[in-house]
């Protein structure tokens, strides 16, 4: 389990690093796939293996296609030189980012967590599924909050429709007729 | 069947004894670290979206380690979880709209040049 978990953390850092300093966006939408993949592989580890298989299919997949799509429309892609990419805060960014990441790790790893044991995640799915749907005994407020982020998905579904729709009148439309 | 020295017995229990707690919660504080570095320095929306999304991943990690090892939360954590990627979902296809429609009034990504609403 060690050998499993340095391996991911390796993975999962090492790209989240490649996302932020590397010169091509695309580099970076690729990177940050591989640290998806990584954090998929811990919820394994975790008892979670459903969670894994949505974080591979809605991160992995959709997430990335999506940023991917987005990269196409908004710029070429080529490699650029860090100071174009970079703006000049990148020690104070560094700075204040490695002050953030040792605080919170000081205070979580500082913290009595009392008993811990691994091994009391849903590992069956059909536990998970009764806890996401509000069914089992002290997860009753899962029903509302399935409900909610179902119309939060709907309202965004609709909200991204219109704020990237293209105004009639207010730009070329070729082949297309009003 | 050889002697196995103590220190080699040592090791290799380490080596596939289950990590502790501490260790997913540090990993899920660094990843968190490492975006929010991207989001201050990097100079393009999308790269910023990317750093942000890695942020939210780690807090994840943190859900999901919490749920496993705490006796008491039940395991509800995960489900948590899974409410976090449905709003992250949303986060991201709203916010790639309203990149692209800044895109396309002044065909640009880059943040430091949208300025108009400063102050």
């Amino acid at each position: 389990m060690t050998v499993a978990f340095v391996f991911l953390a390796g993975m999962t850092l090492v790209s989240a690093l490649g996302v932020v300093l590397s010169r091509s966006v695309v580099h970076s939408a690729l990177f940050m796939s591989g640290s998806f993949l990584g954090i998929a592989g811990y919820f394994v580890m975790l008892n979670a293996p459903a969670l894994a298989a949505f974080q591979v299919l809605i991160y992995v997949g959709a997430v990335t296609v999506v940023i991917l799509f987005g990269i196409m429309f908004t710029q070429k892609p080529q490699v650029r030189r860090y100071r174009t990419i970079i703006n000049r805060q990148f020690w104070a960014g560094f700075l204040v980012a490695a002050g953030v990441g040792a605080f919170l790790a000081y205070v979580l790893s500082a913290e009595d967590w009392g008993g811990t044991e691994a091994g009391n995640g849903p590992r069956e799915v059909g536990a998970f599924g009764r806890d996401l749907l509000g069914v089992s005994q002290g997860a009753e407020i899962f029903t509302l909050l399935y409900e909610v982020a179902s119309v939060l998905l709907l309202v965004a579904v609709v909200a991204a429709i219109v704020v990237s729709r293209r105004k009639i009148g207010g730009g070329v439309d070729r082949g297309v007729r009003e | 069947m050889p002697e196995i020295p103590t220190q080699v017995q040592q090791f290799l229990d380490a080596l596939v004894s289950v990590p502790p707690l501490e260790g997913y919660l540090v990993v899920g504080a660094i990843l968190f670290a490492i975006g929010t570095w991207g989001a201050l320095i990097r100079r393009n929306a999308v790269v910023i979206f990317m750093c942000v999304e890695l942020m939210i991943n780690g807090v994840n990690l943190t859900l999901v380690a919490f749920a496993d090892y705490l006796p008491n939360a039940g395991g509800l954590g995960v489900s948590y979880a899974v409410l976090v990627i449905a709003i992250a979902a949303a986060e991201i296809a709203v916010g790639l709209a309203i990149v692209l429609a800044v895109f396309r009034s002044r065909r640009t990504v880059n943040v430091d040049e949208v300025t108009s609403m400063r102050g």
